[in-house]
């Protein structure tokens, strides 16, 4: 189906990012670094209670001090606070000093409640306070069933049970959530450190009842995002809101304590399995309850804002008898927003350990028994070659029979995601110049992806030029309209589009200038040709380029310490899809950075909430621990390249199987199941029975 | 953080007069600084410290080692000797925080640092440690916290160094009203251990100057394990020193870093472990020794069990066998 080019010079080969010069020099201006002329700083005031009603905030003070330009409230009116960290106010001042004197000059008169809920289990409870009035905290079970699990697992020759549980994850990418504002008569201009200019666009547009032409929105470069930055944010409409009082730019970034509260998260999930499978390894009947929370944005009638905590069960495999319930539970705590392939990490972990607990009781090879059960062609050819690099077959030992203090074992889990072909709206342009350079202008991100490389690299292909010799400019809502990156749609939504204005701009040259074939060593002399006049030639997405449903499998070993429970990752292998390659070594990157991201899923992240205060206790990177280069082992990519499906993206896949390989492996090399995410040295010790029971609690 | 002060000191006696009683000394900055913008302490005036003569200085004796308050971790980390003589104060010290922070802090604050107790850290929760009610992490979340405490704060020391240090009977020697007092590591922290408003027994105005380790013991080993493989602080820390004679060990000293408010030692296993040949069975009845009283809670129970392996491990490596 797929129109592209063979025998390829920069396509499916590695070029380096284009913007690689600025961003290692230091000259990249990232959204943090905008400095518009006489900005000043913001800051956000933030509930210190995850429970109140806000009866008045008295602004008059933080006003007062020195350096302060404006200061807002977050919400006019009695407001209702319902969870730690909720924004109530915002200063903005000349300096960072005098934004923090300010905050701590804020009067609030609260009522405040005693009676809130920030963990799961408590929340589920029958007397269980309320999140929101008058709704339960659990929301009405969402089941799917086929088939008939009841008579079917009478039928199974092995069947497990099995408790699953994820932790909440916070979305912490190397730039913050934030955005330099500056609101004028003549309309408002951000400049965002986002994952979708035109969708902050739009919020600002709809916050402030501005008209969509009145809002510009600019993101040269920004420090990442994995699906929490998609709007302007509370602090985006706080920021715009002190601006406009200012009457100057305000740039206000949230800082690690902001992050960790306000602006997402990954779900919680609390899966119990009941597995079974027929002698031959068919599966043969599932049955899953899951239960997590999304934070206050779940649970009842709540409506929620950030969508309930449901996965995909049984994951990749088709069990002809199934049931699933899955319910979404209501907490006093920041909601979660669209986190890296939502859903599917904690589903992989889940299922993954589930398929290797029942491979270990049925005596099947882990991977013989995927192979058995798992639907997808590409997956089966990936898991084929991926343990034939990996020496699975001279590798694997039954569980636990590593000798020694230090076990090492092997363990592996596949992913799915769906993704799209593309935004079939995304358009873009190039501006081409009588001396032959080239601009090409998309409204889209790059999210550090390398967007704007991979726009250089087709265009230097269908042109014949070199990918130094293209300019792409993109982050700007003035450039023709891009999709937000999320899903892994970017590149299937911006490489046909690039593909269409080559095509069109190889067309018109050869109807302005008479020349039959503009490439390559033709280019320059046909571009002279155009007189005076630049030539400006628009595209868009179009079909047979692209395609969606990208797989991946990973394969993992481990050493595990018995006695200090510490769990060092030797190697991952990762064979992973996407369609055409476009450039390998950003593609790698990306699959590295979905790894290492997996890996702190898997070993050390954890949003902790304390019970008795409803306080968050790890806002900061030394509690909530993050993967450091000392952790991250030696990783190995396979590629498949598969010109033939088109364009496919890799964000989301890459991350997906990680954490449940690591798991798989950890359990093989202690021959005990270590059933709860992150996997550190205290649960490792207690699963091998090593842990005594606590004291009496005393006071 | 509030507004302060700022002056330099050139001698002991005139960075105690700067600083009075609502003043701190900045040397590296680590852990102050960090406290200043939390609000979590204040000061008036902080008095650098880094130019005060001779304190930056690691000067090596046949009977006593003295290492200077300013003396950085990475100076210890780097220096061969050192490495040589005390060898587990050179793996403590090269487990310290990261490089950078390595390169910048200094002995006399690795030793006074605060609390890292994550309820005593937080901007909104005022624990007993900060004149509040109550311990919240006795009941909540506790899976960083002491096995052993003295009073109702459960916030344990995590000075790596300080276990170091109280393995090989080194003494802190303190400018106190005008006077050097000389102070074991047991005594630099006994008010932790009893009051659960203080982090070590320095008064308002006490200065580290030095620290002296005398050569006693030629072998010295250090272990800590953690969450993570780098830049992670210690769930538990385990330090041992001793004189061998063959396999024979004299004058042994273990320390435990991470589990009490002061650096656990029990001195039953210490004199249980004097005149022993080292071997698994003696070190594991030593952990057993060093561990009897230990009073998990809910989530730092796994303490025990790490906590004895390190112990062995620790032991066992003095004899260079493991």
């Amino acid at each position: 189906m797929s129109n592209w080019p063979t025998d390829n010079k920069y396509i499916s080969h590695s070029t380096l990012r284009i913007d690689a010069p600025p961003k290692l020099t230091g000259s990249a201006r990232y959204s943090s670094d905008i400095q518009a002329d006489g900005w000043l700083y913001g800051m956000i005031y933030r509930s210190k209670w995850p429970s109140a009603k806000i009866l008045s905030v008295d602004l008059s003070k933080a006003l007062q001090v020195p350096g302060i330009k404006a200061a807002v409230v977050a919400r006019e009116g009695q407001v209702n606070i319902r969870y730690y960290g909720e924004e109530i106010a915002a200063v903005a001042g000349t300096s960072k000093q005098a934004c923090l004197d300010a905050l701590r000059a804020i009067e609030v008169k609260a009522e405040v409640r005693h009676e809130f809920v920030v963990n799961e289990d408590e929340a589920r409870k029958d007397n269980a306070p309320q999140v929101w009035d008058g709704a339960a905290n659990v929301s009405a079970p969402h089941v799917h069933e086929n088939g008939s699990v009841d008579t079917a697992f009478p039928e199974c020759a092995a069947v497990i049970e099995g408790f699953y549980t994820t932790p909440i994850q916070i979305h912490n990418p190397m730039e913050t959530h934030g955005n330099t504002v500056s609101w004028t008569d003549d309309g408002l201009t951000a400049w965002s450190s986002t994952q979708g200019i035109t969708s902050v666009r739009d919020g600002f547009a709809g916050a402030l009842q501005l008209d969509h032409s009145k809002v510009r929105v600019i993101t040269d470069f920004m420090g990442g995002g994995f699906g929490a930055k998609f709007g302007p944010g509370a602090e985006g409409v706080l920021a715009a809101k002190l601006s406009k009082q200012a009457q100057a730019p305000v740039r206000l970034m949230l800082t690690r304590f902001d992050q960790a509260l306000a602006v997402g998260n990954r779900p919680s999930s609390f899966q119990k399995i009941k597995m079974g499978a027929l002698a031959d390894g068919t599966l043969h009947a599932f049955e899953g309850e899951n239960y997590g929370t999304a934070g206050i944005g779940a649970g009842g009638d709540s409506g929620g804002g950030g969508g309930g905590a449901d996965i995909p069960m049984p994951y990749l495999y088709k069990v002809s008898n199934s049931r699933v319930k899955q319910s979404s539970v209501a907490v006093n705590a920041g909601s979660a927003r669209a986190f890296r392939a939502p859903g599917h990490p904690p589903a992989s972990f889940g299922m993954e350990s589930a398929m290797d607990d029942l491979a270990v009781k049925l005596g099947m090879d882990p991977v013989e028994f995927r192979l058995k059960n798992d639907p997808s062609p590409i997956r089966q050819r990936e898991y084929k070659i991926g343990m034939e690099k990996f020496g699975w077959k001279e590798k694997y030992e039954k569980p636990g029979s590593s000798p020694g203090v230090v076990k090492t074992g092997i363990g592996c889990a596949g992913a799915a995601w769906g993704g799209s072909r593309g935004d079939r709206n995304t358009q873009g342009e190039a501006q081409i110049n009588p001396d032959g350079s080239i601009e090409f202008r998309l409204g889209v991100q790059d999210i550090g992806t390398g967007t704007k490389t991979i726009i250089a690299v087709i265009a230097a292909e269908l042109l014949g030029l070199k990918p130094e010799q293209i300019t792409v400019r993109v982050g700007d809502t003035n450039f023709p309209y891009g999709p937000g990156s999320g899903g892994s749609t970017t590149s299937p939504s911006v490489s046909p589009t690039v593909f269409n204005i080559c095509q069109n701009a190889l067309q018109q040259l050869q109807t302005q200038t008479g020349l039959a074939d503009a490439r390559g060593d033709n280019w320059f002399a046909a571009c002279k040709k155009l007189g005076v006049s630049p030539l400006v030639v628009h595209g868009q997405w179009q079909q047979g380029l692209s395609t969606d449903h990208a797989c991946g499998v990973q394969f993992v070993q481990v050493s595990v310490d018995t006695e200090t429970g510490l769990v060092t990752v030797d190697k991952i292998l990762g064979v992973h899809d996407c369609g055409l390659i476009l450039n390998q070594n950003t593609l790698e990157s990306q699959i590295n950075g979905g790894i290492i991201m997996g890996m702190g899923y898997a070993l050390y992240e954890e949003r902790v909430m304390d019970d008795l205060s409803g306080v968050l206790l790890n806002p900061n990177f030394e509690t909530y621990k993050l993967p450091g280069i000392a952790d991250v082992p030696d990783i190995e990519i396979v590629l498949i390249n598969m010109p033939e499906r088109g364009v496919i993206g890799i964000g989301e896949p890459a991350t997906v199987s990680t954490a449940g390989a690591i798991a798989n492996a950890v359990a093989n090399a202690i021959g005990a199941r270590v059933s709860s995410l992150p996997i550190t040295p205290a649960k490792v010790l207690a699963a091998l029975g090593k842990v005594p029971s606590p004291s009496p609690a005393s006071t | 953080m509030k507004a302060f002060e700022y002056a330099t000191a050139h001698s002991a006696a005139s960075a105690r007069d700067l600083a009075g009683s609502t003043g701190a000394y900045l040397a590296g900055g680590n852990d102050l600084l960090g406290l200043l913008k939390d609000y979590l302490v204040s000061a008036n005036i902080l008095v650098n410290i880094k130019s005060l003569p001779g304190l930056d200085k690691i000067e090596s004796g046949d009977k006593t080692w003295t290492i200077g308050a300013l003396v950085t971790v990475a100076q210890i980390e780097n220096d061969a000797e050192i490495q040589k003589v005390f060898p587990g104060l050179h793996d403590a010290a090269s487990e310290v925080a990261s490089q950078q922070i390595r390169n910048v802090a200094t002995v006399g604050g690795n030793l006074a640092q605060h609390s890292r107790c994550w309820y005593f850290r937080h901007r909104d929760t005022v624990c007993l440690k900060k004149n509040g009610d109550l311990c919240y992490a006795r009941n909540g979340e506790n899976r960083y916290h002491s096995l052993f405490t003295g009073n109702s704060c459960i916030s344990p020391v995590v000075s790596s160094l300080a276990t170091t240090f109280a393995a090989l009977d080194a003494t802190a020697i303190v400018l106190r009203n005008g006077k050097e007092t000389r102070l074991s590591m047991a005594e630099l922290y006994q008010r932790a251990w009893e009051n659960p408003l203080a982090h070590n027994s320095l008064n308002p105005g006490d200065l580290i100057l030095r620290v002296e380790i005398p050569t006693t013991r030629s072998r010295s080993a250090y272990l800590q394990a953690s969450d993570k493989h780098a830049f992670d602080w210690a769930l538990v820390s385990c330090a041992a020193a001793a004189e061998m004679d063959g396999g024979t060990m004299k004058s042994p000293r273990v320390a435990l870093g991470s589990i009490s408010p002061v650096p656990h030692q029990v001195e039953a296993a210490n004199q249980f472990l004097d005149g022993k040949v080292l071997d698994d069975t003696i070190a594991t009845q030593a952990a057993d020794l060093i561990l009897k009283d230990a009073k998990p809670l809910e989530h730092n129970a796994y303490k025990v069990p790490l906590a004895h392996a390190l112990i062995r491990r620790t032991l066992l490596k003095l004899k260079g066998a493991a």
